[in-house]
């Protein structure tokens, strides 16, 4: 069952582009064509808007809250070609960073798994990847990738946090020895997965190649603690791609294929569960999808003004008779 | 910015968008010479490579034409959506020819690769179009006002779309309408425009500004509106592009003045309409939004003029443009830099130094670093309003406690930016609710747990079982609830107590003769002795004289050794009873060594109570039997680990049957950590509905072993808790943040888990009273604005910052400790305190938090009160008296203040104090826990089977010592009537029991009911339980026993368990025995 359980009445001037509630799910980021930015308290079914903030000169695309660990830290990213950093302080929201390195609009921000330390990763239109990491005493550290996707980078999402080995073997106090990977998709109708190397240089890891037009947008899922990766892409070509990768070296990535939708499939989102993917399309349809014991997707829910029904999955039935 | 470029003078065609990959066809140019003065032609198809960064684009394939080309375009006729054919490619040429080619034969590379060609037209066919919704018409324009609507399908004969317009004029342009399939429009030269109607086969209006300074080099519609078209005029005088409204065609709707000189081409995108390319004679390439008439983007040229210009109709982004300097250039309007290409400078330029390793060092010379500055220069700046494409209009995203977050924005067609409709922008959250028999499920336990409705959920359970390892699995954790939870095993294992005395009945009845003949033998022998008077004492030298000048002397080892010798099996034995036990246990193990029958091994382990060998060394087929034996004869202490060892044994093997009764094992040890071990290892636990199945037998058991072991389980192991915390996941996904906070295990300081409390309280909304205060489970990141401050990601602080329950904060309560642990109290305070005994029976130590969460360590008044000693549980009668000694627990040694011969003789054997070692003995109750000072507990199902001496050991233990000597309080006078009425029918039973065990077990009980003597002096129990106890000495005097035990029952069901553990069952053990006895 899909039911509303809140209508926040935005009042955003043109169309909104990213709704992302944070960590705890009781405060609402919305970004619009406006060029703003707004953050509402939705608690018990509550709109009470906190900041309407101002400051990028383009429509915004996207928001990202990051991990609470450091405090409330909000990030968005603009045509206009910047990046900015926002920041709860004292009740008021600011901008605390700007971001201006980029030549075309930015389209994506994702923050790294807190783990990590404050990461933020930024896909341009210029075909770039920018990856700021906060160094203390307020300054950024900027790495950029050139060229990662030709004509544009329209998408990044970071890999769950693993450690190689136990985390009993890494000596204690001393900082885990992450391996950091995140996805891209892009103009070029690749996927691309980047690693960081030993030298904190970010480098190409694989191409994901199966869509034959834009990737929108790319998710890679929430770790359940299973050895498996996965990644769901979407494209302009309407096609939703499953990504796994079961070997440990994180080389064999196969897709499958989940649905092809008549139009462009802008978003998709998993639940924090990983276990049902929401895919957003064109004529404004959101989909809900779930693996079935014998490893088909399943949609399960048509989600229509926030509101749908749930057939019963094909799985709860298989799982009773066993 | 520019991604391509080939050096081509020629005519250009995009592949259709269905497409992929992307192609772009050329043709020979005609009207145009190279430098070379070249006349030949020839069609090309490149690929556009976007992963490949550099600007030369791939040639696929390159057919020699005899033609050069006024027009190419591509259109999608019988195109599928695989892209195996790729559509056909359309030629206007020079001479009034119009030539068909298929791309796909030309990218294969064969020879025939014109499907068809026509020249029907007059002049240069400098105008085609193909309709978008009927993909099989093409129109063309030519001279002298030729227009042809062909059909590909029958391609020979060509209509017209109405008589010839007047005066003759060359077409120039020709358009499908975008809306509507059958108008077309034309344009020439002259200025006018033509609008066609091919269902009346007329021109239906044609339009015109009259200035007659309109020369048309450029015609489209608009993507969206129907009415309106755009015209592009070529003359410097005038060099506009008029925007025209059907409706209203006496004046262009909007003119856009923004090239310097004449337009040659212009080209509008069917992604967003309000992209329009145009580019002209002044060398400019632009993109304007023809509704408003802004330019959004003016494309970095070089200074020529470009005669040609395409939207590539995949890839929006994406355009060619072809110049009269002989190349065609793929753009992106989306900006970015040209670093690229630099980059591909700066690597020609370390090529040519050998960059590899000019200094030997290693490793390669690092990239050369472009000086932002000059980046700067190379910077090509977006569109100024971003393109409709990239504007996201829908998306759903998840959030934490299953909340779908979901925005659409209604798709208006926005011809007009300024008109655009005020819109409702909502977001809506919702709750995605996918699993709700998983919910139900977790519902109902949760009910079971909060009710305490343990024996109805797991009947219920039971009834509901599909398979019979279910209904197996479920039967023995209800059996956790009931009384005689050992016998009912048993009965579950297939061994009925009854059937079994049925059974034996009837085998002995078949042997009746036999018995009756063991009598007579027996009677015979009673009287050798008697009648006998004298016998002879041979001293002889044959076996039966060693024997007995063995016994002469007294030496009983070499008589048993000759009795083995001369298998005299029975005689060995019967001497070494008399020879000691030590002499006995020998002569077992002697006896066992020769006999050779096939339950010997059975009957070894019986006797030398060696279960573990039984355990260890049983075929595993036989694994029911090896429980049941564990089941009626372990002691306690050794129960749960002999249980352990049972399934671990089934859990290594690969057999799956097998592994899965492995889980029974452990239900029975009370293991609830291996449980979820060896369960997730036979199921998948990945499915929501799988993990409740795991959840509910894991919150059963640990329910029972709370209960019954009175052991603080909350103390959660790494397995459990991760199980635990991935079905708070789930609960929390599907919403139920309530039921995943009560699920999550309290008392770990595991991160994740006390992670996912933060998240969850604040996820409420509030934080939930009495949980720990939900601060923040990380150390709080400072990222200060303009002031530094220390970030320091590199200190994870996880680790520092979840001492949510420090260790003194929730100690677990005294002397109940976890298998293996020793603790250092029980064993100081023993000496010293004697002087609890027998005083009080303290509350049970409670957690010192508040309990809201059923997690929470168990409080003795939530026990339920049909839990229940085993009143009626009858030992087998021991087989010999000496006892394995188990292993010395220097504990235990302590404990009993005494010194231990080395070999214990059987009435003062020193029986370890079981309750060290995890299950608490209910025979051990008085002793070491009343003088701690520590509830009496009760123990596990698995304390009543203990058969042979172990229960009368320990009691004579507990007689010993110097307890009873502390003066007491005196029993009020109006109790004192229940003291001596239950201690006179422990006198009458005594006097009229027969066999020993009995009689222990009522000496057992009158030195129990000490405690009940004790409260009453210090009047602690609550008059319903006093007057109860009343009502049973009542019906005692009256000897309706049966009537007191009815008392009794209501008694244990209304009571605090924790007031009455420690009497009543005892009482129960003698109201029984009196009803059975009848005294």
């Amino acid at each position: 069952m899909v039911s509303v359980i809140n209508t926040v009445d935005t009042s955003h001037e043109d169309m909104i582009h990213d709704a992302q509630m944070d960590y705890y799910g009781t405060r609402l980021a919305t970004c619009s064509s406006d060029r703003s930015v707004k953050i509402f308290d939705v608690r018990n079914g509550g709109q009470i808007l906190i900041a309407d903030l101002r400051g990028h000169e383009g429509p915004v695309w996207q928001v990202a809250w990051a991990h609470p660990m450091y405090g409330n830290i909000l990030a968005s990213c603009s045509y206009d070609r910047k990046v900015i950093i926002w920041r709860e302080e004292n009740g008021t929201w600011e901008k605390s960073h700007e971001h201006a390195g980029h030549d075309s609009s930015v389209n994506s921000v994702c923050w790294a798994p807190h783990d990590y330390g404050l990461i933020l990763a930024c896909g341009s239109s210029d075909g770039a990847i920018s990856l700021l990491m906060y160094t203390g005493e307020g300054q950024w550290e900027v790495k950029k990738i050139n060229n990662a996707h030709t004509i544009g980078c329209n998408a990044v999402s970071w890999a769950p946090a693993v450690v190689p080995g136990s985390l009993i073997d890494q000596p204690s106090g001393q900082k885990p020895n992450y391996i950091k990977r995140f996805a891209s998709g892009g103009c070029d109708n690749l996927i691309k997965l980047w690693k960081e190397e030993e030298d904190g240089q970010w480098k190409e890891e694989q191409k994901l190649e199966a869509h034959s037009d834009w990737v929108r947008d790319v998710a890679w899922a929430p770790s359940i603690g299973l050895p498996t990766s996965t990644i769901a892409s979407c494209s302009q070509d309407g096609r939703v791609f499953i990504w796994t990768c079961d070997d440990a070296s994180g080389n064999t990535w196969s897709p499958k294929l989940l649905h092809k939708f008549n139009d462009v499939v802008w978003h998709v989102s998993w639940s924090i569960t990983a276990n049902i993917l929401a895919v957003s399309g064109g004529d404004n349809k959101v989909t809900l999808w779930k693996e079935s014991v014998d490893g088909q997707w399943v949609c399960i829910s048509d989600v229509n003004k926030g509101q749908g029904s749930v057939s019963a999955s094909v799985t709860e039935g298989q799982q009773n008779e066993q | 910015m520019k991604l391509k470029e080939v050096d081509r003078t020629a005519m250009q065609a995009w592949s259709p968008a269905q497409n992929h990959p992307i192609y772009l066809a050329t043709g020979t140019s005609a009207q145009q010479l190279d430098a070379t003065f070249s006349t030949n032609a020839s069609l090309e198809i490149f690929e556009l490579d976007l992963s490949d960064p550099s600007l030369d684009m791939k040639s696929c394939a390159t057919f020699s034409s005899s033609h050069r080309y006024h027009k190419l375009i591509w259109g999608p006729y019988k195109m599928d959506s695989k892209g195996d054919v790729s559509g056909v490619l359309i030629a206007g040429g020079e001479n009034g020819n119009i030539i068909l080619y298929d791309p796909s034969k030309i990218i294969a590379g064969d020879k025939e690769v014109v499907i068809a060609q026509n020249d029907k037209h007059t002049g240069p066919v400098r105008a085609l179009d193909v309709n978008i919704f009927q993909t099989n018409l093409v129109a063309s324009g030519a001279n002298e006002s030729e227009i042809y609507i062909w059909d590909l399908n029958n391609f020979a004969t060509p209509m017209t779309p109405g008589a010839k317009t007047q005066p003759p004029e060359d077409i120039s342009c020709i358009a499908w309408n975008r809306q509507v399939q059958h108008i077309l429009a034309s344009a020439s030269p002259s200025g006018r425009a033509t609008v066609w109607d091919l269902r009346k086969n007329e021109p239906i209006i044609k339009v015109s500004d009259h200035s007659n300074r309109m020369h048309c080099s450029g015609l489209a519609w608009h993507p969206d509106i129907a009415t309106q078209m755009v015209l592009a005029s070529e003359d410097d005088r005038l060099p506009v592009i008029q925007m025209w409204d059907l409706r209203f065609a006496s004046s262009p709707l909007r003119v856009l003045e923004n090239h310097a000189r004449g337009i040659l081409a212009i080209a509008w995108s069917m992604a967003d309409p309000e992209l329009l390319l145009s580019c002209g004679k002044d060398a400019k390439i632009l993109c304007s939004n023809p509704n408003t008439g802004e330019v959004l983007y003016e494309l970095p040229t070089n200074t020529q003029w470009c005669f040609d210009i395409q939207w590539c109709p995949r890839n929006p982004a994406v355009l060619s443009a072809a110049s009269f300097d002989g190349r065609i250039s793929v753009y992106s309007i989306m900006g970015g830099s040209t670093d690229g290409l630099r980059q591909k400078q700066v690597d020609k330029l370390s090529s040519s130094f050998g960059n590899l390793d000019p200094f030997g060092t290693g490793q390669p010379l690092p990239p050369l670093q472009i000086p932002q500055q000059t980046a700067q220069h190379s910077i090509v700046l977006p569109l100024k309003k971003p393109p409709k494409w990239i504007r996201r209009p829908v998306g759903a995203s998840f959030s934490f406690g299953g909340k779908l977050v979901t925005f659409e924005n209604v798709r208006m067609p926005s011809h007009q930016g300024a008109e655009q409709q005020q819109q409702q922008h909502h977001v809506f959250i919702s709750q995605v609710v996918t699993e709700k028999e998983f919910l139900s499920r977790s519902d109902q336990l949760q009910q079971a747990v909060q009710s305490q409705g343990f024996i109805n959920y797991c009947q219920k359970k039971i009834d509901a079982s599909q398979t019979e390892f279910e209904k197996n699995v479920w039967s023995f954790l209800k059996v956790n609830f009931e009384d005689d939870s050992r016998g009912k095993y048993l009965e579950l294992l297939g061994y009925r107590k009854e059937d079994l005395g049925k059974k034996i009945a009837l085998a002995l009845n078949k042997v009746d003769g036999a018995d009756v003949h063991i009598k007579e033998e027996k009677e015979e022998s009673e009287f050798l002795p008697s009648s006998g008077g004298t016998f002879n004492i041979s001293v002889s030298g044959d076996i039966d004289g060693l024997i007995t000048q063995a016994l002469l002397t007294g030496n009983f080892e070499s008589a048993v050794d000759l009795c083995l010798h001369d298998n005299r099996m029975a005689d060995a034995i019967i001497l070494a009873i008399a020879g000691g036990q030590e002499l006995l246990a020998r002569t077992q193990k002697k006896y066992f060594a020769k006999s050779q029958s096939k339950i010997t091994r059975l009957i070894t382990a019986v006797v030398m109570k060696n279960w573990k060998e039984i355990v260890e060394s049983c075929d595993l087929k036989n694994w029911r039997e090896a429980l049941a034996a564990v089941l009626t004869y372990a002691k306690p202490d050794e129960f749960s680990a002999l249980c352990d060892l049972l399934g671990t044994r089934l859990e290594n093997e690969g057999d799956s049957p097998l592994q899965t009764q492995a889980c029974l094992c452990y239900i029975c040890a009370g293991n609830v950590e291996k449980l979820v071990a060896c369960w997730t290892k036979a199921q998948d636990g990945s499915h929501p509905l799988s993990l409740q199945d795991l959840i509910e037998k894991v919150v059963i058991l640990r329910k029972a072993v709370q209960l019954t072991q009175a052991m603080d389980t909350s103390t959660v192991g790494v397995l459990l808790a991760a199980k635990m915390s991935q079905y708070a996941n789930l609960l929390a996904a599907q919403g139920s943040i309530a039921a995943a906070l009560a699920f999550l295990p309290d008392n770990t300081n595991q991160p994740n888990i006390v992670q996912l409390r933060d998240r969850l309280c604040r996820a409420q909304g509030e934080p939930v009273a009495g949980h720990e205060s939900p601060k923040i489970p990380y150390e709080k990141q400072q990222l200060p604005k303009g002031r530094p401050g220390p970030v320091g990601h590199h200190q994870m602080p996880r680790v520092q910052t979840q001492q949510y329950y420090p260790h003194g904060e929730n100690p677990p309560p005294p002397g109940f400790i976890m298998h293996g642990n020793v603790n250092p109290n029980a064993a100081g305070q023993l000496p010293t305190s004697p002087g609890h005994m027998h005083t009080q029976v303290p509350p049970y130590p409670q957690p010192q938090r508040p309990q809201n969460g059923w997690n929470d360590p168990p409080a003795l008044n939530r026990v339920p009160k049909k839990k229940k000693m085993p009143e009626n549980f009858m030992p087998p009668v021991p087989i010999t008296s000496p006892i394995m000694n188990p292993l010395g627990d220097p504990q235990s040694q302590m404990l009993q203040q005494q010194p231990s011969p080395p070999i214990p003789l059987s009435s003062q054997s020193s029986f370890p104090q079981p309750h060290l070692s995890g299950g608490q003995p209910f025979h051990g109750i008085q002793q070491p826990l009343g003088q701690t000072g520590m509830p009496p507990s009760f123990s596990k199902p698995n304390i009543e089977g203990a058969p042979g001496a172990p229960i009368g050991n320990t009691f004579q233990h507990v007689q010993s010592l110097p307890t009873k000597k502390i003066t007491k309080k005196p029993i009020p006078d109006e109790h004192l009537i229940l003291k001596t009425t239950f201690e006179d029918l422990i006198q009458r039973c005594l006097s009229s029991a027969t066999d020993p065990q009995t009689k222990r077990k009522l000496d057992d009980a009158s030195k129990r009911l000490e405690f009940l003597y004790d409260k009453l002096r210090e009047q602690t129990l609550s008059p319903t339980i006093t007057s109860g106890l009343h009502s049973i000495a009542r019906s005692i005097e009256t000897r309706n026993y049966s009537e007191g035990l009815t008392m009794h029952t209501h008694i244990v069901s209304t009571s605090n368990f924790s007031e009455t553990s420690a009497f009543m069952p005892v009482l129960k053990v003698v109201l029984t025995q009196a009803n059975k006895l009848g005294v």
